[in-house]
């Protein structure tokens, strides 16, 4: 930020305000919250770090981290000035191999989206990769740095035992009806829902392979609740006027991407949030004039 | 009339190289720095003397794959020869069997104690070609020759030691398309019959070699990615007038480190994720007056307050968001020190970005983010696929761009500390090697700088 500063030194200048997403809504606003890194997540739920490690299948609890190059401090590198700019993560200081987790969102009154959860992961922490598959959307990190984020993404909001899943393989269910007990459908059954506790439990860990005590991740949202949560437009969530302004921004950006594709100069001249040439436009609002003035010819 | 536009360059320390100079002077048909590249990679072709004598005395040859190099053996046909022992002799041979003319332009570098030859064709040679194809066959025909004699063959009494030798040279060809994969005289590029498209030979080199002729130096390395990639759009034919500007700029800015943009966003977010880098490069946008909101009314700002940003200059604010692009890998792929996230931030920054300033078209007009949005599931092992690095620049998967794609991940090859399983050292050893003897290679940002500032006055 320094480097900011010091251009900015002398000129008046207004701060740059993120703005993340458009939407009047409530549901634009969930989605805001998701992206936004400078809002704290809200806390719902808390798993303990050895459940968390048995649930990732990776390591056994307690065992120490492999790693898949020496630490960076040991490493001889050759001399390059950006490498010593930009900070490792803990794990990759570290050396440590990379893992994933893979999040599957039903697409009843989800609190959280493949795509959303995309961009929240950008926004929200550094050094991963994330890539949707079919129904699935994918998280890989350095080991250490996953196991803390996977521990946010599960306890937070963002998580809801019931309608989102933890999912290795075998991933698909996130379009099907929900199954007995409100649950998101799983062909593998890796989680049923614990009437004694009224905690949804997880009986094997991502990967499918039998856990040797059962992991209980809380309470599955009422319908009712996880309508407070959801994050898409639906007819009983968000009707669907509410969705103009991001409507007429996907709109917008998909024109001027083909206009720009085409000729670059072309977007001098043709308003993409319309489609139309700049003195049309100009001519339409004249007429407009004449008519509030007493109109036509 | 077109706009002119002037930039400066920095190298990857911060350092000014060229100040306000023409973008045109980055032209690659007028930079003489990226003629000479084009130039090297058209007409070296480089000689494992070493492997060919073990080839010819274990009797291996002809192989399909790159990692079966054992698929053919016979070594009832293998013959002893040393090769490395008369390099030297061998390289005279070869200069005086390819020059064209008595003291022309043809070199040959005995490297390595004698192991790797690496042999310049004439520009003779190259001019009245149809193609580059001469710089393999002519030096292939030559060293076989000079084997031959060395190691006293004929047709009568050795006629299937021949056979070997000619299958060590140059494979299965011409039963297959191209001589075998890994074949020991081979040239930095495709050989001209694998191309898969026209005037896309001088980027049909992979990610990893990229990354080992720079020393995995990642802005040097961005830039050398850079200079193939405008060389093979403009044999596209795709700079020419509406997009002259437009990709000069574009690569400018992303690949060369104009008006220090990119250095300038790595430092502000050393700690920073994707989205902080994208706030950066929109704050720098409006603060340099590239993009603006037009006014404080409908359509430009919506009922809930959100603002449709427009750009007052599309050409300098794609080429601002292409900057971002490269920023935003290197601070990611930094953070994490595995190549692999490159396409994940390439394919969702666009995608962030147009949420996030009304609908602004992202670099390259999104031709970016849907070809890093196949590279991701390629490089994510679901059908198979191939190592990030072992792609090349000319590959189905990473050509769709403008020349802005790769550039972005050749800089985070460069970043990774060894976590891909084709790493640079185990596909590209022999150009960490070579890069010592080839200076072409080194220093790119710089040499293209100065190129450009000897030029500015005549563009």
């Amino acid at each position: 930020m320094a480097e900011l500063k010091r251009r900015r030194r002398g000129r008046k200048i207004k701060k740059y305000k993120p703005q993340l997403y458009p939407g009047p809504d409530e549901v634009s606003e969930r989605r805001r919250f998701a992206m936004d890194a400078s809002r704290r997540l809200k806390r719902f739920r808390s798993i303990p770090d050895d459940n968390l490690v048995m649930l990732l299948g990776h390591r056994h609890p307690g065992e120490l981290y492999l790693s898949i190059h020496p630490p960076l401090d040991e490493l001889v590198e050759k001399y390059d000035p950006v490498k010593n700019i930009v900070e490792p993560t803990p794990g990759a200081r570290a050396g440590d191999r990379i893992r994933f987790i893979l999040f599957t969102d039903s697409v009843y009154y989800p609190p959280m989206a493949p795509w959303l959860r995309a961009r929240a992961y950008l926004n929200r922490y550094r050094g991963i990769d994330t890539v949707v598959y079919s129904s699935r959307q994918l998280l890989e990190m350095r080991e250490r740095d996953l196991e803390a984020v996977s521990k946010e993404l599960i306890e937070t909001n963002l998580f809801d035992p019931g309608r989102v899943a933890i999912r290795g393989l075998t991933t698909h269910g996130h379009s099907l009806r929900l199954d007995e007990d409100g649950l998101m459908f799983d062909a593998r059954r890796r989680y049923k829902f614990d009437k004694e506790i009224g905690e949804v439990v997880y009986i094997k860990n991502a990967q499918a392979e039998i856990l040797d005590m059962p992991i209980p991740v809380g309470r599955p949202m009422s319908e009712r609740e996880a309508r407070g949560q959801d994050v898409t437009y639906r007819w009983d969530v968000a009707p669907y006027k509410s969705r103009t302004e991001i409507m007429s921004v996907i709109a917008r950006y998909g024109t001027a991407r083909i206009i720009g594709g085409y000729n670059p100069e072309l977007l001098d001249e043709i308003d993409p949030l319309y489609g139309v040439r700049y003195d049309e436009i100009d001519k339409i609002k004249n007429n407009s004039e004449k008519y509030k003035n007493g109109g036509g010819e | 009339m077109r706009k002119e536009y002037k930039v400066s360059v920095y190298n990857d320390e911060g350092k000014e190289i060229a100040e306000n100079v023409p973008i045109k002077a980055f032209h690659p048909l007028r930079n003489p720095y990226m003629r000479e590249i084009a130039w090297t990679l058209k007409r070296t072709a480089i000689v494992n003397l070493h492997k060919i004598e073990t080839m010819l005395s274990e009797g291996k040859a002809g192989w399909t794959t790159g990692t079966g190099q054992n698929e053919v053996q016979m070594p009832w046909y293998g013959f002893d020869v040393d090769l490395i022992g008369h390099a030297e002799y061998i390289a005279d041979e070869l200069k005086k069997m390819i020059q064209v003319e008595k003291d022309d332009d043809t070199e040959i570098k005995v490297i390595e104690n004698g192991q790797i030859l690496i042999v310049k064709v004439p520009k003779a040679r190259l001019i009245y070609a149809g193609d580059y194809s001469p710089t393999f066959t002519s030096t292939a025909v030559a060293l076989g020759q000079i084997i031959a004699r060395l190691a006293n063959l004929t047709p009568l009494e050795e006629p299937y030691k021949l056979g070997l030798l000619k299958n060590v040279l140059w494979g299965r060809y011409p039963q297959s398309v191209t001589p075998q994969k890994g074949n020991p005289i081979s040239l930095i590029i495709k050989y001209p019959s694998a191309l898969e498209g026209l005037g896309t030979s001088l980027k049909s080199t992979i990610i990893n070699h990229i990354v080992a002729l720079v020393d995995k130096r990642t802005l040097w390395g961005a830039a050398l990615a850079t200079i193939l990639e405008q060389l093979s759009q403009a044999e596209m034919g795709n700079n020419i007038g509406w997009y002259e500007n437009y990709n000069l700029l574009g690569s400018v800015y992303q690949g060369f480190n104009a008006n220090n943009m990119v250095l300038d966003l790595i430092k502000e977010n050393k700690s920073g994720s994707v989205y902080s880098v994208l706030v950066s490069t929109l704050e720098r946008a409006i603060e340099d007056k590239i993009i603006e909101v037009k006014s404080n009314r409908y359509p430009d700002v919506q009922p809930s307050g959100y603002k449709l940003y427009s750009p007052k200059d599309f050409l300098l604010w794609n080429a601002y968001a292409l900057a971002g692009m490269m920023a935003a890998v290197i601070v990611n792929v930094g953070a994490s020190r595995a190549l692999q996230s490159a396409g994940a931030v390439l394919s969702y920054f666009s995608d962030i970005l147009a949420f996030e300033a009304g609908g602004l078209p992202d670099g390259d007009c999104g031709r970016v983010m849907g070809t890093a949005l196949g590279y991701t599931f390629y490089t994510h092992g679901v059908f198979g696929g191939a190592g990030p690095g072992m792609f090349s620049l000319d590959h189905v998967l990473t050509r769709h761009t403008s020349g802005f794609f790769n550039p972005c991940i050749v800089a985070a090859a460069c970043l990774d500390a060894g976590t891909q399983t084709f790493t640079p050292e185990v596909s590209s050893g022999i150009y960490f090697t070579i890069r010592k003897h080839l200076p072409e290679f080194d220093r790119p940002i710089e040499k293209v700088a100065e190129a450009a500032e000897e030029i500015k006055n005549e563009v």
